[in-house]
């Protein structure tokens, strides 16, 4: 069985992490979506590398679960979202380009800081690795912060759950394959309910920019 | 068999909300029989646990003392909840406010939100119990949107990202916790046996996956700074799921950081754990209590209200010895007063039309009964005596007069603080008589039988304690 090595682990961690810098960086929700759906993938190849090398058949109906639910269904419900709100414009933010990049160096270097070394203790050989993870996970959640559209904040909780997951694999601290269809379920769920809410935004808002839900501000 | 019963009656009458959807009496009637039979089987559980300990029905689901005190408040506001909702929905559907097809939807999320509730509750595995929490989100996102209103949309969007984003960070602290698990490969972990290997846990790691889950359920609990969905979610859900939401929502997501202090604790001693939630307590009391002084919104003055009460019950745990057994007797009280107080502000929403305090004047005039099942509940949740949270207030706060003093004055002045608003904006509501004075109008008894129901046994509880519940409480503190 090919065994990954900690220069591989960090090579796959390093690319997530950048598909989460573009996702900040690229204004178009096509690229945002394919961008998911191009880091759902990996995570998805790294369950059936998993599967594998437990032999576990239920670990690789996992995998497949995983591939279907974040590779194919959740961007085919985003894409039936733009299509049907014809959303192709562009996504905004509250910070600028250069400053949105100063705090992502921010937190990335507090990934990197004293505060979480300890966790290094989970795989030593993998440090770098599940440092950038922890770095992909806070900027998985200034996405969410940072972003006025509804599809992007969908897609920055989507990444976030990606960037937990790649955690806990270079972490080995992966749950039973039972545990993780519940979570998988959930996450479909979590989908469906969310493309839901975003359509009734859409439909009493006339935008899926969240700047624009001012309703609950007191009178 | 019984806990078998609890699991399934919640899931069948899910399927049958469909079958019945055509009749609102029959579905209101069906959710709450449902529920009362639900809590007849949890009651039979809880006095087993009082008699024998665990109830043990599988690897899977044990329930304990503080599980059983969880499901009985569960599925006694549950069911206060779903009789009420008869006469709640009845009359928004009368007034067109809620299209009569949705109503079915209602008691079936209902039923699914009470179960997602059970089985963070029954569950013995720590992952199980954050699907269940998750489960609690998505269930009542619906709930919360249900009157199809931009701000109800849009509260419903703030409290199903925030949880999200919460949950996320606790499902990250939840799989640290299990790190010597599953580097020891124990295979299916439960609570129990975290606890047991605690000390082969990294302290260090333990802190930070303590700090993540404490945030990230913090979130659904409503600890100040993650509080922000609450007031939006709860002020603008229908009021029996505002009831349940505020009841006993928020006291299943403490559970949560419990079942982790209670592993922490055995590792890195209860120091570390304590401190944290004695500062989370004291910043929601605090913040709480200024935003509740100067509310407009009396349903949202509720749900400050909890987020004050949850940080009261944060202070007992951490400053513990008999604090503990007070907060978790605060958490009775709580569940009891904020559902009589969210299902009366029910009533007063659908006779006044709105939930700003200057629209509401001579509700004392206009619904006599609701005016005083509300003023006893506002007399209840500010700690008037003789109500119980007067007396477990003043238990949390003489444990920590000798400690930490400081806190202790500022939990005082906030506790003030909050009466003084409360009593402002409720006699201005009651008393109060203006052009918007509406005329005394026939209180319906399904809107008032319910909140009777919780009037009576937390007056009851108030004065007497049962030598069965006082038993769960003393065993289910035990660890904290």
């Amino acid at each position: 069985m090919l065994y990954l090595t900690p220069q591989f682990l960090f090579f796959i961690e390093t690319i997530l992490f950048i598909s989460v810098i573009f996702m900040h960086l690229n204004k178009k929700n096509l690229t945002i979506i394919f961008l998911y759906a191009f880091q759902s993938l990996i995570i998805s190849g790294v369950l059936f590398y998993s599967a594998f090398k437990e032999d576990s058949l239920l670990l690789v109906v996992v995998a497949l679960m995983t591939f279907l639910v974040k590779v194919l269904i959740a961007p085919y419900f985003f894409l039936n979202l733009i299509r049907k709100n014809r959303l192709n414009f562009s996504v905004t933010s509250y910070l600028n380009s250069p400053l949105t990049l100063l705090v992502l160096s921010f937190l990335t270097a507090m990934s990197y800081s004293h505060f979480f070394k300890p966790l290094t203790v989970l795989s030593p050989l993998n440090e770098n690795a599940l440092l950038l993870a922890l770095g992909m996970i806070f900027i998985s959640i200034f996405l969410i912060i940072n972003r006025k559209g509804v599809l992007s904040q969908m897609i920055g909780i989507l990444s976030m759950e990606n960037a937990i997951v790649s955690f806990s694999f270079i972490a080995g601290l992966e749950a039973t394959a039972g545990l993780q269809m519940g979570i998988l379920f959930d996450i479909l769920v979590w989908v469906i309910i969310a493309i839901v809410f975003a359509s009734m935004i859409y439909k009493f808002f006339g935008s899926l920019d969240t700047s624009e839900l001012r309703q609950l501000k007191e009178k | 068999m019984i806990l078998l019963f609890v699991i399934t009656i919640p899931i069948i009458m899910f399927m049958f909300s469909f079958l019945i959807r055509k009749n609102l009496m029959a579905l209101g009637f069906a959710s709450t029989i449902a529920l009362i039979f639900e809590f007849v089987n949890v009651l039979i559980i809880s006095l087993y646990v009082v008699r024998f300990g665990n109830y043990v029905f599988n690897k899977y689901f044990v329930i304990d003392s503080i599980g059983a005190i969880m499901l009985v408040l569960v599925s006694l506001v549950g069911m206060a909840a779903s009789c009420y909702s008869i006469g709640y929905l009845k009359k928004e559907v009368e007034k067109e406010n809620v299209p009569f097809n949705k109503i079915w939807k209602y008691f079936a999320l209902l039923q699914l939100f009470v179960l997602a509730m059970i089985l963070a509750i029954i569950t013995t595995n720590p992952i199980l119990m954050w699907i269940s929490i998750e489960a609690t989100t998505l269930s009542t996102a619906f709930l919360i949107s249900f009157y199809n209103k931009s701000s109800a949309i849009e509260s419903a969007w703030k409290y199903l990202i925030i949880n999200s984003v919460g949950l996320l960070i606790g499902f990250l602290g939840t799989l640290l916790f299990l790190y010597p698990a599953t580097q020891n490969g124990f295979g299916f972990i439960s609570w129990d046996m975290l606890a047991i290997n605690a000390l082969t846990f990294n302290p260090a790691i333990l802190k930070i996956a303590f700090v993540l889950v404490l945030v990230g359920f913090g979130t659904k609990v409503g600890f100040v700074p993650m509080h922000t969905w609450l007031p939006d979610a709860h002020s603008k859900a229908p009021a029996p799921i505002s009831g349940l939401l505020s009841g006993v929502l928020l006291n299943v997501a403490f559970l949560a950081i419990l079942r982790f202090k209670n592993v922490a604790d055995a590792s890195i001693g209860k120091e570390f754990s304590n401190s944290l939630l004695i500062f989370f307590g004291i910043l929601s009391i605090v913040v709480a209590s200024f935003i509740i002084f100067i509310q407009k919104n009396y349903k949202r003055m509720l749900a400050y209200s909890s987020i004050e009460h949850m940080g009261i019950a944060a202070l007992g745990f951490g400053l513990g010895g008999s604090g503990v057994f007070a907060a978790l007797l605060h958490m009775i009280y709580h569940s009891l007063s904020k559902s009589i107080l969210f299902l009366s502000s029910g009533n007063i929403f659908l006779k006044y039309e709105s939930t700003k305090i200057k629209n509401i004047k001579g509700v004392v005039h206009s619904l006599p009964v609701t005016a005083i099942l509300f003023i006893i509940g506002f007399l209840s949740i500010t700690g008037i005596p003789p109500f119980g949270i007067f007396f477990t207030e003043f238990s949390i706060l003489s444990v920590g007069i000798g400690t930490h003093p400081f806190v202790i004055i500022l939990a005082l002045f906030s506790l003030v603080l909050v009466f003084a608003g409360f009593l402002t904006h409720v006699s201005s509501m009651m008393f109060g008589e203006n052009e918007n004075s509406k005329e005394v109008g026939k209180e319906n008894v399904w809107t008032i039988l319910p909140i009777f129901i919780l009037v009576v046994i937390l007056i009851i509880l108030s004065f007497y304690l049962p030598s069965d519940l006082l038993s769960l409480l003393q065993s289910a503190g035990i660890g904290y």
